[in-house]
């Protein structure tokens, strides 16, 4: 009753010749890529696979995610089916059927009653993508009901439906079918048909499904359903550090500094980028492209397969690509402004389901135009010269540095005294609002009895702004000094006020072999609050106060109980959230080098974070960054709310410590 | 008269206590029998047993930390030799005598006059002031020295300003700056004229300008000079703000010619014009071909957007406004201060980002940086973005509501209260005190 394997046999391997070239040719683009070590600490590696691949993880943050984990593994249990399919196309009799009783008939049950599950999914998918579908789905290069995401899913069905009905028919032929209930129920319906019409019904829904399958082969390694088969290893080959440090990069003669052309990226990048899935959470977060902004991470990693599909022939032969990586061509070319648009708020990373690293790409493309064109907004040229001479955003004298602590008394940092380094960072130090939480964040250590000491006038910034920026050869010259500074006066902890200033310390540092205790100042008074070192007399009144997550604190240090624990111990109840908060959290739009360029496309980020706020009505909107704190101040008054108060969580502390 | 020759007393270095600043062990390394060694505190202890009596050190210390110590008879015997040699004559090594005959070589002073497309940048003429007060000390003439394509005509105008001679080179070659041909010319010059003393704009092209000469002339280069004179021995002193402007350096450089110093615009002033001055044109020739400038010059394009002409970086005085003007049509009552005062319209970021005023008028951070004599900033709250952009201003007017707010941290004047009341009652001030001098901004107001 079998097809005749003969005819079977050479499509079968005419198919999987097909596939396997399609696939050597994508993996020859990948190996054009930069080495890259990303096989390291196995282990972890492994078990990353398990909660991010197998247990779908970030799939699972968003609710439709159900409905792909039900897929997938409908797709890995039904790939034990159809291969027992294919064996017994190519010999007759071969297969599962060989197996004892006590198990096949299980696996029976299971690939039925599966099909039938994969076969709802993919009904509820083509539901959503034509009635409901959500914005992020599309963008300028796709649509919700593209042709690849309908044909993909109308294959699936197929698929499904010939399974059935090749079930039904043998079990109307030949009975059985205790165990699939789904195709005996079918199989009722065909009841009382001819037995030839039945043995053809068979011998078609077997060639419909032999012929799909084999089709579907061929198409995943060409459409964006390659991410059925990379997608796995991609979460092997993670980052198992903070994807959102970038590499570090040595200075030596003769070596290229960032990304101008495809083939410079690591290996791993190029791999990201068949990764996709296009799934469009990134592109549903990011705050430059709700904004108006030419940005959209899932359109970076877009162009990236793009250049690398159309170059790659040149490049594998060891020449060079047509298509420029960076500039105004459209398709496959990344825009300049799109660059300089990405508040590396690290939404993207967060929140995609197969570990793709959005951020540190356009890093590496900002590095080219800063280190090798000289190319960037003018604005950043003062910034540069400024943080190059005067090593602070501003180019303010550094004298002027350790000036807020002048009323205090003597408070430097003295080797073997004192316990924790305060290192201010250039808004605290310098920046009158920020000062402010500098100085209440002192009175808060000195109330707990916490010995603490500042470097002055010998502190140089952390090099966030430059290296997020793309200037690594600053960074590096203030990423030297600083570890050098810390070891020579032998700092062993460290607390910071601003976020970008503790990431930066307690990330982006240890490439240069500095491992030290940095905490951010919601980490220690939460501490100090715990360990009973900080009594509150009596609650702050804040009113109605929301919390808004800093993406240096939060996304980026996993650190979101600590701020509101500290808030909830000042003022006796939780704070408020944003509707957008914790991971999902919406950028202020200082981050990046951001908060030195102007915000000249589309409409503010800062005013799409306050409006956000406003609508429930808050009376003071809590901070943790010095950022954050300009842009929601800055915010507020062009929405003509200035009644509502922004607060550090230092300063609400401080607040209540003072009753 | 005693005639056998006395053999002159050497003496022996030794340290004026109190006078050392550790300046880095100049004196250390000069000592040519390493009888120098430098104590934890960075101040010399001099082995008297080593030294020879050569007084490299105390030349070449900086502070007069150090001086010539003789004993009683060594004394009586110099008395005896100065009788016997003359008393002013004195002892030269051969390298000393060298570098007077090369410094010898070199006279007069030049400033390099920048223009584009016959448009000269005010700062020349301003260095032309401050290079005429050198130029008199020295008693030398100042030369203007200007280089591109159809300048001749620009030599008068150097002459009203205080030039004696001109210095041209015109050629197509110099149509467009580009540091390259720049910087080939004006070192050629310098081996054929050998200036003491060359000043230039510390503006885009001058930086870049002087640098690249500097470097190929091997001489020394003070940026940003905020002053100059010229000290007893000839040498250029030129003072400008170290260490963050916590301290102000003089900076010599006495050993190499010419002298060059770059200086910012609006910090010298603007000499007095005096047309019909005359002067003398020297037309030089300099050899060089257009295939052999690798820096093509493909287009100039401007920065001025064409609406707005106004450059606030270079204006005297600005009335800029913020957030606290509440509205656009508010500007018109900042434009008649303003306009009485002869100053510009600035604005901060919120106002900008409000569509009150166009970015070209922004001040701060993201924008313009100002150097104006006098700086009105009205309902401007002082976020540090804008302050760093205005600070440096001679004198800060601020008008705010909020007797808080960090704009009058630095402002040397603050005045508390409201802009719609304060600006027009200054803006009346202003025009009676006008009126009653006869039309003309009165002194106090003058710049």
């Amino acid at each position: 009753m079998l097809p005749d394997h003969h005819y079977f046999l050479p499509l079968f391997l005419l198919s999987v010749l097909t596939f396997c070239y399609s696939c050597y040719q994508r993996l020859q683009l990948v190996a054009v890529g930069a080495s890259e070590e990303r096989c390291d600490r196995p282990g972890e590696r492994l078990a990353g696979v398990i909660s991010y691949a197998f247990g779908q993880k970030r799939v699972l943050s968003r609710p439709f995610g159900l409905n792909h984990f039900v897929l997938f593994w409908a797709f890995l249990l039904l790939l034990l089916a159809n291969v027992d399919f294919l064996l017994q196309g190519l010999v007759p009799g071969f297969g599962l059927e060989a197996l004892p009783a006590a198990v096949v008939k299980p696996l029976d049950f299971l690939f039925d009653a599966v099909s039938l599950l994969a076969l709802v999914c993919v009904a509820v998918a083509l539901v959503r993508r034509v009635l409901f579908a959500p914005s992020y789905l599309g963008n300028d290069y796709t649509k919700a009901c593209s042709g690849e995401a309908l044909l993909i899913l109308g294959l699936i069905a197929t698929l499904m439906v010939a399974f059935f009905l090749m079930n039904a028919a043998r079990i109307a032929l030949t009975g059985g079918g205790g165990f699939q209930p789904v195709s005996a129920a079918i199989s009722r319906l065909l009841a009382g048909s001819r037995p030839t019409a039945l043995a053809t019904l068979f011998q078609a829904a077997w060639w419909v499904h032999a012929v799909v399958l084999l089709l579907f082969m061929n198409l995943l390694p060409r459409s964006k359903h390659m991410h059925i088969l990379t997608a796995i290893p991609n979460c092997f080959f993670r980052s198992l550090d903070r994807p959102s440090v970038e590499p570090r990069e040595v200075f030596e003669r003769g070596r290229r500094f960032g990304v101008s052309a495809v083939e410079q990226f690591s290996w791993k990048d190029l791999f990201d980028s068949f990764s996709c899935t296009e799934c469009g959470r990134c592109q549903d977060l990011c705050p430059a492209h709700n904004t108006g902004k030419p940005l959209n991470p899932r359109r970076i990693i877009h162009d990236i397969k793009v250049n690398l599909l159309q170059n790659g022939p040149a490049l594998k032969q060891g020449g060079e690509g047509d298509l420029p990586l960076i500039g105004a061509q459209g398709e496959g070319t990344c825009s300049e402004e799109a660059l300089w648009s990405c508040t590396t708020c690290g939404a993207c990373l967060a929140v995609c389901p197969v570990l793709i690293e959005h951020l540190p790409k356009i890093v590496k493309m900002r590095r080219h135009l800063v280190q090798e064109k000289g190319r960037f907004p003018e604005e950043l040229l003062n910034l540069f010269e400024n943080m190059e001479q005067r090593s602070n955003p501003w180019g303010i004298a550094p004298s002027e540095r350790g000036k807020w602590a002048s009323l205090l008394g003597e408070r430097s940092f003295k080797p073997g005294e004192t316990e924790y380094l305060f290192f201010v960072g250039c808004a605290g130090s310098f920046d009158s609002r920020a000062k402010q939480i500098t100085v209440a964040l002192a009175s808060i250590l000195d109330a707990a009895g916490v010995s603490w000491g500042i470097l002055g006038k010998d502190e140089i910034c952390c090099g966030d702004s430059v290296r997020r920026l793309g200037n690594e050869y600053v960074f590096d010259k203030m990423a030297r000094g600083n570890v050098q500074l810390f070891q020579e006066k032998g700092v062993k902890r460290i607390v910071t006020q601003c976020p970008h200033c503790f990431s930066t310390l307690k990330n982006d540092y240890r490439q240069y072999g500095l491992e030290l205790e940095v905490l951010h100042h919601s980490e220690l008074i939460a501490q100090l609050v715990s360990q009973g070192k900080l009594t509150v007399p009596k609650h702050a009144v804040m009113g109605k106060l929301l919390f808004h997550d800093s993406c240096y604190l939060g996304r980026h240090n996993d650190t979101f109980a600590a701020p509101r624990a500290v808030v909830e111990a000042a003022t006796g109840q939780a704070p408020g959230d944003f509707e957008r908060s914790r991971e999902n959290a919406f950028c202020c739009g200082a981050g990046g080098g951001r908060m030195w360029l102007e915000e000249l496309t589309g409409s503010r980020i800062n005013h799409e974070r306050v409006d956000e706020a406003l609508k429930q009505k808050p009376d003071t909107i809590c901070v943790s960054c010095p950022y954050c704190m300009t842009m929601l101040e800055d915010g507020l008054k062009d929405r003509g709310a200035e009644q509502v108060r922004v607060k550090d969580i230092a300063e609400v502390m401080a607040e209540a410590l003072k009753r | 008269m005693d005639t056998t020759k006395i053999k002159k007393p050497r003496g022996i270095a030794r340290l004026v206590a109190g006078k050392c600043i550790a300046c880095g062990a100049r004196c250390e390394s000069s000592c040519p029998v390493s009888g120098i060694v430098m104590s934890e505190a960075g101040e010399p202890s001099i082995h008297a047993e080593k030294c020879i009596g050569c007084a490299k050190c105390v030349k070449v210390c900086a502070a007069g930390a150090l001086e010539m110590f003789y004993t009683p008879e060594e004394l009586e015997l110099l008395k005896k030799w100065e009788a016997q040699h003359g008393a002013v004559e004195e002892e030269l090594d051969p390298a000393e005598r060298e570098l007077r005959a090369m410094l010898a070589q070199y006279r007069g002073v030049w400033v390099f006059i920048e223009q584009y497309q016959g448009e000269v940048a005010k700062v020349s003429w301003e260095l032309l002031g401050a290079g005429k007060e050198l130029a008199d000390k020295l008693k030398v003439p100042l030369s203007a020295v200007i280089i591109g394509l159809g300048v001749v005509q620009l030599c008068e105008e150097a002459f009203s300003y205080g030039a004696d001679r001109a210095i041209v080179l015109d050629a197509p070659v110099f149509e467009h700056y580009r540091t390259q041909p720049f910087c080939d010319a004006l070192c050629h010059l310098i081996g054929k004229h050998k200036p003491e003393v060359i000043l230039m704009g510390a503006t885009g092209q001058g930086r870049d300008l002087a640098g690249a000469v500097a470097t190929v002339v091997k001489t020394g280069l003070t940026a940003d000079c905020t002053g100059l004179g010229i000290d007893d021995k000839r040498n250029l002193m030129q003072t400008r703000p170290a260490f963050g402007g916590n301290i102000m350096a003089t900076i010599m450089c006495d050993r190499f010619r010419p002298q060059m110093a770059t200086v910012r615009p609006h910090v010298m002033a603007m000499p007095e014009r005096l047309p019909g001055r005359q002067g003398e044109i020297v037309v030089e020739e300099f050899d060089l071909r257009e295939q052999d400038v690798l820096a093509k010059v493909i287009a100039s394009i401007s920065d001025k957007d064409g609406k707005d002409q106004v450059d606030i970086a270079g204006a005297e005085i600005i009335v800029s406004g913020g957030r606290g003007l509440m509205g656009k049509e508010n500007f018109y009552m900042l434009k008649e201060l303003a306009d009485e005062l002869g100053g510009v319209v600035g604005a901060s970021r919120s106002a900008v980002d409000a569509g009150w005023m166009p970015h070209s008028r922004q001040v701060g951070q993201t924008g313009k940086t100002v150097r104006p004599k006098i700086y009105i900033a009205c309902g401007i709250s002082g976020a540090i973005q804008h302050l760093v952009g205005m600070q440096d201003s001679d004198v800060v007017i601020a008008i705010n509501r909020d007797p808080e707010a960090p704009i009058f941290q630095v402002a040397t004047y603050g005045i508390v209260g409201d802009v719609f009341q304060i600006v027009p009652a200054m803006t009346r001030m202003v025009r009676t005190l006008k009126e009653q001098r006869g039309g003309v901004i009165p002194d106090r107001f003058a710049v």
